[in-house]
Order: structure tokens, then sequence, then C-alpha cells
């Protein structure tokens, strides 16, 4: 026997092994691929799935939605919002929607989901929910002109069929910032950061302000994951941050680690996506969390009686994608009625939460007294406000 | 008490191995059918899309062309260093080592005409999957330090130097600072053939016949070998060991980076953090289930790429994530046994003392490739 063919008896052992796993874990997933902790408000997955089989093929009015997820629709965040908005947006408009989840952010993944969509399904619009397909979605906006193409967090659009969407986030964490302010009480906040990209550090500064708001003597210490879902890492950045002193935790990332981390410790935690209450309840504080659903079925009814225009959608609070959680119970009233006093502010438009003056970490006046940041400006931060300790380009 | 332990075939040819490979993937069809079932899916119209995604019409076939590329040209460099007996764990990091010499070579020579500018980031690419393999091979060769470990642990080296350039010098200054790199210059994009498949598909092929030649009709292929199967005997007839494990790990990352480059140029638009995509550790499973030999690559990797396509495509049926992955991995797994049963029978056997059943009849693992 060589050598090749023994360890290809070895590495047999190992899939033999993985596979009983995989499958074991697969048949529970089967019933609910949800993972078993999720919110009980969470319907199971394969529910969509199953109604859509034996559909008879979609009549040529009606339109066929196609969403492509990076993440699974049972992470409890970032995909799960989306899909919370997916089901949202079919019950609204009674269009046929499809997803497909776990899709890895790489030309040929998203290409070939995209054309089965298209070509299969026949979709009429397509929703990419990453950053990551952005590249090939303008090229297949280019090949296909009579199929919308519509990208979240984005910065590319035509002038036909390609159009990109966000939110206002840093709206609703200037105010979860403002109930973490108030109930630290070492006044050191630990912020677990995904990427050093403009929407994170938009986030961190925006939270940081609405904690000085409630708490002049606040500190949010920032510590960079580098990921976007990885529940042991963020996990032990989280643990860091509390052993280094923090008595409350907020984050950016999609998993739920970081407020297991925070109940462990006794600590409090501000989560994000969605309300993740259910996994830590007692270290719960609020979230600043998605609503997608009303975007896309307005942009689902555009498509269906042809007067979609591209846009690069970026709305607010007043527009409902973008809203607080419901806060914890022991939030003192007083500081949950100046949130809203504030969320009425941002929502009637009359004050935003870049309004100066704001001093960035050196101390340097960055928006002056009375002026308010423009989007341009917003949508390229690369700064840390005062009270933010940790570098705002770590590399 | 009798004991099962697996014994080499009398005659093996690689006719019927390649015959326990499709056995396989029947048999795993057949199985995953009973899975599709109980998921409440029709297996006919599931299986029916998976071939059609894969095979029908050439933008079909271009697309399985698409990823059996960069999963042969992982593969190749697995079966490489396998055919001696070393595991390059870390074609995954080549790769990325390859893409990011490539696109520093690009930024550097943007000027240049399509053709010259995609042969020197080819040059690149392999450069680069070199100079990541170059601490591994020396350690193997010299202090005979794991290459399974050291290969794999720079795979982690080389995601995170694509995300610190990421962030860091090479930010496009043009993306809102958003954190990619710029892309690479239009005329470095390989050029198409039919379809989605382009001229990657001719490179990956070219290797493949050039190192199924070199491997098993060449004097240098059999001291290759021979020095991974005795190496003991090898020495004897004057093979020196370290030249040899040098010259196999550094091919075998050669040829990873040199798949890095061929995606940078073949299929993105720009590096960045998932460029590798997990080929490279695929290209272990198809090394594995080509027997490391570089002919079979090709044919491994082209159906694990129509595996991929179809796994992916059946998801827009309503099919789970979950359920595709398993239907995947039933596939490649039942290829994997039934070429592994097509080669060994069991043979039961009673006891002897003091010898656990299985490794009679072998060698000492550790005398191999020491």
């Amino acid at each position: 026997m060589n050598t090749a063919q023994k360890f290809l008896l070895k590495l047999l052992v190992v899939l033999t092994a993985a596979t009983l796993v995989a499958a074991g874990c697969g048949n529970d997933d089967d019933d609910d691929a949800a993972p078993a902790s999720a919110p009980a408000t969470e319907a199971p997955t394969q529910e969509p799935a199953a109604t859509q089989a034996p559909a008879p093929a979609p009549m040529d009015d009606e339109v066929v939605a196609a969403f492509v997820f990076v993440g699974p629709v049972g992470d409890a965040g970032w995909t799960w919002a989306h899909d919370q908005g997916r089901r949202y947006a079919e019950a609204e408009t009674g269009a046929t929607t499809l997803f497909v989840e776990n899709v890895p952010e790489v030309a040929e993944d998203f290409r070939a989901v995209a054309l089965d969509f298209i070509e299969n399904e026949g979709a009429d619009v397509i929703f990419g929910t990453s950053f990551g397909y952005m590249d090939t979605m303008e090229e297949l906006a280019s090949e296909h002109p009579d199929v919308v193409f519509e990208h979240a967090s984005g910065f590319k659009m035509n002038d036909t069929n390609f159009g990109n969407y966000f939110g206002r986030m840093y709206q609703p964490r200037y105010l979860s910032g403002m109930a973490a302010g108030a109930m630290t009480e070492a006044d050191q906040i630990g912020y677990v950061a995904a990427f050093p990209i403009p929407e994170v550090l938009r986030g961190i500064n925006a939270f940081t302000l609405g904690a000085q708001r409630t708490n002049p003597d606040v500190e949010v210490h920032v510590n960079w994951t580098f990921t976007w879902f990885d529940p042991a890492l963020e996990g032990d950045a989280a643990t860091a941050l509390l052993e280094a002193g923090a008595d409350v935790i907020a984050m950016h990332q999609d998993s739920t680690a970081p407020g297991l981390a925070a109940q462990e410790a006794g600590a409090r935690w501000v989560s994000y996506n969605s309300d993740m209450s259910p996994f830590a309840p007692e270290a719960f504080i609020t979230a600043p969390v998605w609503n997608w659903g009303p975007y896309y079925a307005r942009i689902i009814e555009a498509v269906g009686d042809g007067s979609y225009v591209p846009d690069a959608y970026w709305g607010g609070m007043d527009d409902g994608i973008v809203t607080l959680a419901e806060p914890a119970a022991d939030v003192p009233v007083e500081v949950i009625e100046e949130v809203l006093q504030v969320w009425e502010q941002i929502e009637s438009g009359d004050w935003d939460v870049f309004t100066g003056e704001i001093r960035g970490q050196d101390g340097n006046v960055v928006v002056a007294a009375g002026e308010t940041m423009d989007d341009g400006a917003m949508l390229s931060m690369d700064f840390f406000v005062e009270g933010v300790v940790g570098d705002a380009a770590p590399s | 008490m009798r004991r099962p332990a697996l014994v080499r075939r009398d005659r093996v040819v690689p006719a019927t191995q390649a015959l326990g490979f499709f056995v396989g993937i029947v048999v795993a069809l057949l199985l995953g059918a009973v899975l599709l079932i109980v998921s409440d899916h029709s297996p006919a119209e599931v299986y029916e899309r998976m071939f059609d995604s894969a095979f029908r019409g050439t933008d079909s076939l271009s697309r399985t062309l698409g990823r059996a590329t960069p999963l042969a040209l992982a593969g190749l460099s697995v079966a490489v260093a396998g055919s001696m007996g070393l595991w390059n764990i870390g074609a995954e990091g080549q790769m990325m080592a390859g893409a990011i010499v490539a696109t520093g070579v690009a930024m550097m020579a943007d000027g240049l005409s399509g053709p010259l500018l995609i042969a020197l980031m080819m040059v690149a690419g392999v450069a680069g999957g070199m100079v990541l393999m170059v601490g591994p091979a020396l350690a193997r060769s010299h202090l005979g330090v794991s290459e399974i470990i050291t290969t794999l642990m720079l795979v982690y080296v080389a995601i995170r130097v694509v995300e610190w350039l990421e962030t860091g010098p090479w930010k496009d200054p043009e993306s809102f600072g958003f954190a990619v790199i710029e892309p690479v210059p239009e005329q470095a994009a390989l050029p198409g053939l039919f379809g989605r498949a382009n001229i990657g598909m001719l490179i990956a092929l070219g290797l493949l016949i050039v190192f199924s030649v070199a491997v098993s009709r060449t004097a240098w292929g059999y001291e290759l070998r021979l020095a991974g199967s005795s190496p003991d005997t090898a020495r004897y007839a004057g093979v020196s060991l370290r030249r040899k494990i040098l010259a196999a790990l550094l091919l075998s990352g050669g040829i990873a980076g040199l798949a890095g480059a061929v995606q940078l140029t073949g299929s993105a638009t720009r590096l960045e953090s998932g460029l590798s995509n997990g080929y490279g550790f695929a290209g272990i499973i198809v090394a594995a289930l080509a027997l490391m030999r570089p002919s079979g690559v090709a044919v491994v990797a082209f159906v694990f790429g129509a595996v991929q396509v179809g796994g992916q495509s059946i998801q827009t049926l309503g099919v789970s994530s979950a359920i595709s992955d398993i239907l995947q991995a039933m596939i490649l797994f039942g290829a994997l046994v039934a070429v592994v049963f097509f080669s060994y029978r069991v043979r039961w056997s009673a006891p002897s003392v003091g010898l656990p059943a299985g490794v009679r009849e072998e060698p000492d693992p550790s005398a191999e490739a020491a």
C-alpha cells in the first residue's frame, strides 16, 4: 500500500465521521432550519420552500422576486432581517418570492444563482443583500436589461435596471447609545466592531454621541474582529472588553455571541440587526434594527406596474427602514422619554445625529456648531469622534 | 473473534477505479433521493435541475468548467505533493498569495498590453504561491517539521494579509471608503472561449497533461514517487530526499499560486478576501478522489464542479442549503467509498497475536517519507 493510498484511507475515516455528524445535524435542520435557540416568533425556514415547490409556474403578469442571501436565514441577524422583509413583501404584494442562502461573495457563485433565478424561475427582480455582490450585479444588470437588480449596501447603480439601497442605521444607533450610556455604571462601554469601513465607523460614532448625551463621562472602547459572522471570535472580543472594565457591550456583527458573553459576565448588551433579546434576556438593553419589508414591497410593486426607476436609496427612521427595538424594562423612564423626544426630532427631520459641534478623537472640531454633516461626508466617514478609544484605521 | 482488514485487490486497473467512481455517484444519488423525498422534494425534478444547470447547453457547461478550473489546479497542486506522500493542506492560502503578487504586478504594470500583462500576472501568481511555500518546504526538508501543520497555518496568514491590504495600503480611493482593492485592469481579463469559459481552462488542462506525463513517465517522476513510497530505497539509489521534498512542495505551492492568478483574471474583478472561495481546500478532496494522479484530477474536478453548480442551482427550486450541502457531500463521499472498495477488499480473519487488524501487510507509516 503506498503512502497516498494510506492517506486516502485516513481521509475516508475522517470523512465518514464528518458525514455522519453532518447528516445528523442536517436531519434536525430539515424540520426547522433555524437554530434551536432562535426566537420563538421565527417560522420554520422550510415553510416558504415547501409552498413554492408545488405552486404552478408563475403567470406573466405576476412578479417573481428573488433574494440572494450571504448568510443563513436562521442567523438571527443580517440575513434573518432581510428574510423577514421578504416574507413581509410576499404577504403585502402577493408576489412570488424565492431565496437562496449562504451564497459566497464570489462572482461565479452569485452569477450561477442569479442566472438560475432568471432562466428557470422567471425572476423579474433580484435583491442581492451583501456588499461583495456589487461588481457581479453590475455586470448582470447590463447583460439582462429586462431584470431589475437591487443591491443592499453598495455604491454602484445605472439609469435603467440597477439600483442600491441601505438605511440610516446611525439614527437608531444614536438612540441605542442613549440607553446604553444611561445603563453603564463603570462609564465604560465595549464595542465589538466588524470592519473599519464608513458604515461601521458611523455606527460607532453615532452610538458614542448618543451615549455621551445621557452620560458625558462615558468612554467607548473599540475591539476590531474583522468578521461579519464568527460567533467564537466575536464572543472572545466581547469578553476581552468586559475584562478590561466595560459593563455594557455593543456590536456590529450578525452573531449573538457578544450578548451571551455579556450575560455571562453579568454585564449589559446592545444587539444589532434584530431584537435579539431572547438570546440573552438579562443582558439585553435594546437594539438598532432593520425593517426591510416596506422597501421590498415598494420595489416589487414598482417592478410590477413598470414604474421602477433605479435609485441610491438611503432611508432613515422617517421611512421606517431602520428603527429601535423595545428597550428593556429597567431602562429608566426619563431616559426612554428623552429617547422618544430625539426619535421624534429625527423622524420629523428637525435634527440629525451628526449635527455640530462634534470633535474628533484628536480634539479638533469636525462638524462646527449648528452645522449638519452632509450625506457624502457621512458615507465616507473615516474617523472616530472624541470619547471613542481605539484606532479608526487599524491596519 | 474475526476482524476485518482492508487488503489490496490483486488486479487494480485505473478503468476499474473510474468505474467505481461513477458507481459510487449513482448509489449516492439513489440514497439522496430518499433524503429528498423525506424533505418533501421530488427527486426527479431536483436531479433534472442539477443535470440541466451543470451540463445542458454551452452556458451551463461553461459554468461547470469555470468551477472545474480552480478545482483542477488546486487538485493538481495537492496531487503533485501527494505523489511523494506529502500533504499540502494550504493550497487555499497559496492561491491567495498568488493573487496578491499578481495584483501587485497589475498595479505596477497596468499600462502593458493584455497578453503581456496576463503572462506577467501568471508568473507572479506562481511566484507568490512558491513564496508562501518556502517556509514549510525548508522546514520539512531540513527539520522534518510536518508540512500539514505549516501549510495550513499559512492559509490564515495569507487571508489576513489580503484584509490588511484591503483596509490599508491598497484600499481603492474611489470606493467611498469601502474596504476594497481597486479592480484589476480590464485588459488583464482572461480571453473567453465560449459562454463563461475562458482560457484559464486551457491553462489547467495543459498543466494536467504536463504533470501527468512528468509524474508517471519520466525519471524525475519515478524518483519522486520512489522517494515517497520507500525513502530508504530512494536514498540508496542516490536520490536526494531533501531536494525532492523541496521540488515537490515548491511546485505544489506554485501551481496553487497560479490557480489564484487564474481566479483573479478569469473570474473575479479584484483581489478580495473571499477570492479563493474554498477551492484550495476542495483541492484536497479532488486529489484524494483522483488517488493523487494528475490524470484523475481532470475527471474528478469536472465532476466536482458539476456537483457544485448543480447543488447550488437546486436551491432556487426551494431545496434548503443544508439539504443541498448534504447531497453534495453524499455524492463525493459515495464516489470516494466506491473508489476505495474497487481497489481494496475486506478480508475477515482471526486476529494474530500482538498485531491489531488492519496494519498487517503494511509497512510502518512512520518510516515513509521521513
